[in-house]
C-alpha cells in the first residue's frame, strides 16, 4: 500500500524520515515531494535537521483534531467561530462554554447575566394583562353602578400592583 | 419605491427632554428563538419559520394593528435605504439576501427586524433624552413577543445572541447627540474620551466609518452582560447629563465671547440652504445642523427645531425620492434637493 504524506495527507510520500527522541523512541514520518519543496528541504540532511520541526507540526495538527469540538446542533467548530466571530446556534454556547468564557469575560468583564429573564417578562406581561382586564371590569361595574363590586375590583387591582389613578 | 410622505417619526419631533442637545434615544434588544439556528447558519426553511413565527406573534400580540409588517422586495437595496435613513433598519439588513421582515409602528417609534444578525432585533425610539419611554416601548414588545415565542436563553449567559458582544441583556441603549458647542470649542475630544473610559462607545452619525457629519454623535453601551438593563441605562444617562451640561456651557461661552462669529456661521448656513440650486446630502446635513444650533440658541426665530431636525432625514437620498415619488440620478437629485430645502426654509 502506498504511504500518504503525513503533512498534507494527499500526495504519496516519497521520503520517510525517522526521528529519535531523547528517550530513543523512533517516529517515522512520510513526506511528499511538494511538501518537502515547500518547506525548503532539498537534501537528506536538511530533512533530518527539519524532522523535529515537522514532527512538532504534525503533533499540533493531531491535537487540533482532538480539540476540534463541533456543535452537535449546527455543526459549527470552535475554529470556525474564531474565524467568523459569530456562533451558529444557542447550543454553541453550551458546546463551547469553556472556550468562550474567557472571550466573554474580556468583552463584558463578567460571565454572569444579571438582567431580566424570559420568565420574568412573561410574568410581567401576564400581570399587565390581568390588570387591564380588571380595569375593564371596574369600568363596567362603575357604569352599572354596582359599587360593591367596584370596591372589590379596586382591592384586586391594588393587590395586583396597579397604581390608582384619579 | 416606498409609498411614503414627508411625515417623520414622532421621535424626530424635538419635543422630548433636552431636545436642544439630544435628538433621540434608542433602546434595542437582540433576541433569538430557541431551537432554530442563528441567521449565520440558517437555511431558507429556517428563515421562513422565523418569519412565520414572528408574523403570527405580532398579530397575536396586537402589534400589527398599530403598524405594518414589510416583507421581501421593499427591504432590499436600493429601496430599503428609505428605512435605514429613518433609523428603522440597519445597512447590513437591507444589503443581506434571504427572507427577512421589518415591522414599523405607525408613529415609527417602534421597529423590528426579522433575520438580521439575530432572529429578532427591535428598538424603541424616543425624542430627546428619554430612556424611560424608549425602554418602555421596546420592553413591551420584548415581553409580549416573549410570551408567545420561546427565546434562546441561558441562566449564565442570558439572552443568547449570534455575536458574543451582544449576549446577556441583548440590550443596546444609545443616544443621538448634537454637539456643535463642544466641537466649536474643541472640547469634544475630551468628552468623547471620557465616555469611552467608562465603557461607552462613541461614533459619528451619518458618516460611513468614523467620519462625523453635522456634529452629530451616537453614544451607546459596549457591555451587555453582567449589568442589569437599569444599570446600563443609569450609566449612559449620567454620562449624557454631564455631556449636555458641558455642551450648554460651551454654547454659553460661544454666545458670550464669539457671538458674531456664531451668528455669522448660522446665517451663512441658512443663506446657502435658502439660496443653493444644487446641494449634496452631506453638505445639506452639515448646514442644517448649524441652522439647528441657531434655532436652539434663539439666533433664528422663524424656524422650529422640529422642522430642521426632521429635514436631516427627509433630505437623504431615498427619503427625498420617496417624497418626490420618483427615482433620480445623483446630479438631478442634488438639484431637486436644493429646491425642496428652499421651499421648506423660505419664509
Ligand atoms: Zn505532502
Ligand atoms: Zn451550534
Amino acid at each position: 500500500m502506498k504511504r500518504l504524506c503525513d503533512i498534507c495527507g494527499k500526495n504519496e510520500a516519497i521520503l520517510t524520515v525517522r526521528h529519535l527522541d531523547k528517550e530513543g523512541k523512533a517516529t517515522e514520518i512520510g513526506i511528499c515531494a511538494q511538501c518537502a519543496k515547500e518547506r525548503g528541504f532539498s537534501g537528506v540532511e536538511d530533512l533530518q535537521k527539519g524532522a523535529a520541526e515537522l514532527l512538532a507540526e504534525l503533533k499540533a495538527r493531531i491535537e487540533d483534531k482532538d480539540k476540534k469540538v463541533v456543535c452537535p446542533k449546527c455543526g459549527m467548530s470552535f475554529a470556525e467561530f474564531k474565524r467568523v466571530g459569530r456562533l451558529g446556534c444557542a447550543s454553541c454556547y453550551l458546546t463551547f462554554g469553556k472556550e468562550i468564557e474567557p472571550l466573554i469575560r474580556r468583552l463584558h468583564g463578567s460571565v454572569q447575566h444579571v438582567g431580566k429573564s424570559p420568565q420574568e417578562g412573561v410574568k410581567r406581561a401576564q400581570e399587565r394583562l390581568k390588570i387591564q382586564r380588571l380595569r375593564k371590569e371596574l369600568e363596567v361595574a362603575i357604569k352599572e353602578e354596582d359599587y360593591e363590586r367596584a370596591a372589590a375590583l379596586r382591592d384586586l387591582l391594588r393587590e395586583a400592583g396597579d397604581e390608582p389613578k384619579n | 419605491m416606498n409609498p411614503r410622505t414627508e411625515r417623520v417619526g414622532s421621535w424626530l419631533s424635538a419635543t422630548g427632554p433636552e431636545s436642544d442637545v439630544v435628538i433621540s434615544t434608542r433602546v434595542r434588544f437582540a433576541r433569538n428563538l430557541a431551537d432554530v439556528p442563528f441567521p449565520i447558519r440558517m437555511k431558507p426553511e429556517d428563515q421562513e419559520l422565523v418569519l412565520d413565527t414572528v408574523r403570527w406573534a405580532l398579530k397575536e400580540t396586537g402589534f400589527l394593528n398599530r403598524g405594518r409588517f414589510y416583507e421581501e422586495v421593499m427591504l432590499d437595496e436600493p429601496d430599503g435605504h428609505y428605512f435605514v435613513e429613518r433609523h428603522l433598519a440597519s445597512p447590513d439588513f437591507i444589503s443581506s439576501k434571504g427572507k427577512k421582515g421589518l415591522y414599523v409602528s405607525d408613529d415609527e417609534t417602534l421597529s423590528l427586524m426579522v433575520n438580521e444578525e439575530d432572529h429578532l432585533r427591535f428598538q424603541g425610539l424616543a425624542s430627546g433624552l428619554d430612556f424611560s419611554l424608549a425602554f418602555a416601548l421596546a420592553g413591551e414588545m420584548d415581553e409580549k413577543l416573549g410570551s408567545q415565542v420561546d427565546y434562546a436563553f441561558s441562566p449564565q449567559f442570558g439572552f443568547l445572541t449570534s455575536c458574543p458582544t451582544n449576549v446577556g441583556t441583548g440590550m443596546r441603549a444609545s443616544v443621538f447627540l448634537h454637539l456643535p458647542g463642544l466641537v466649536l470649542t474643541r472640547e469634544i475630544e475630551k468628552v468623547l474620551r471620557g465616555a469611552y473610559s467608562v465603557g461607552l462607545l462613541v461614533r459619528g452619525i451619518y458618516g460611513e466609518g468614523s467620519e462625523t457629519r453635522g456634529n452629530l454623535f451616537q453614544i451607546s453601551n459596549q457591555k451587555t452582560l453582567g449589568q442589569s438593563e437599569a444599570e446600563i441605562i443609569e450609566v449612559i444617562t449620567n454620562i449624557c447629563r454631564q455631556i449636555i451640561d458641558y455642551e450648554h456651557k460651551a454654547r454659553e461661552y460661544l454666545m458670550h465671547n464669539l457671538r458674531v462669529e456664531v451668528e455669522d456661521k448660522v446665517f451663512r448656513s441658512l443663506g446657502i440652504l435658502r439660496g443653493a440650486r444644487i446641494i449634496s446630502s452631506a453638505e445639506a446635513t452639515n448646514l442644517l445642523a448649524t441652522v439647528r444650533l441657531g434655532v436652539s440658541l434663539g439666533i433664528i426665530n422663524e424656524l422650529k427645531l422640529s422642522e430642521v431636525t426632521s429635514l436631516l432625514v427627509l433630505i437623504r437620498p431615498a427619503n427625498l425620492e420617496a417624497i418626490l415619488g420618483e427615482k433620480l440620478e445623483p446630479a438631478e437629485r442634488d438639484e431637486r434637493r436644493a429646491t425642496f430645502i428652499r421651499q421648506k426654509l423660505v419664509r
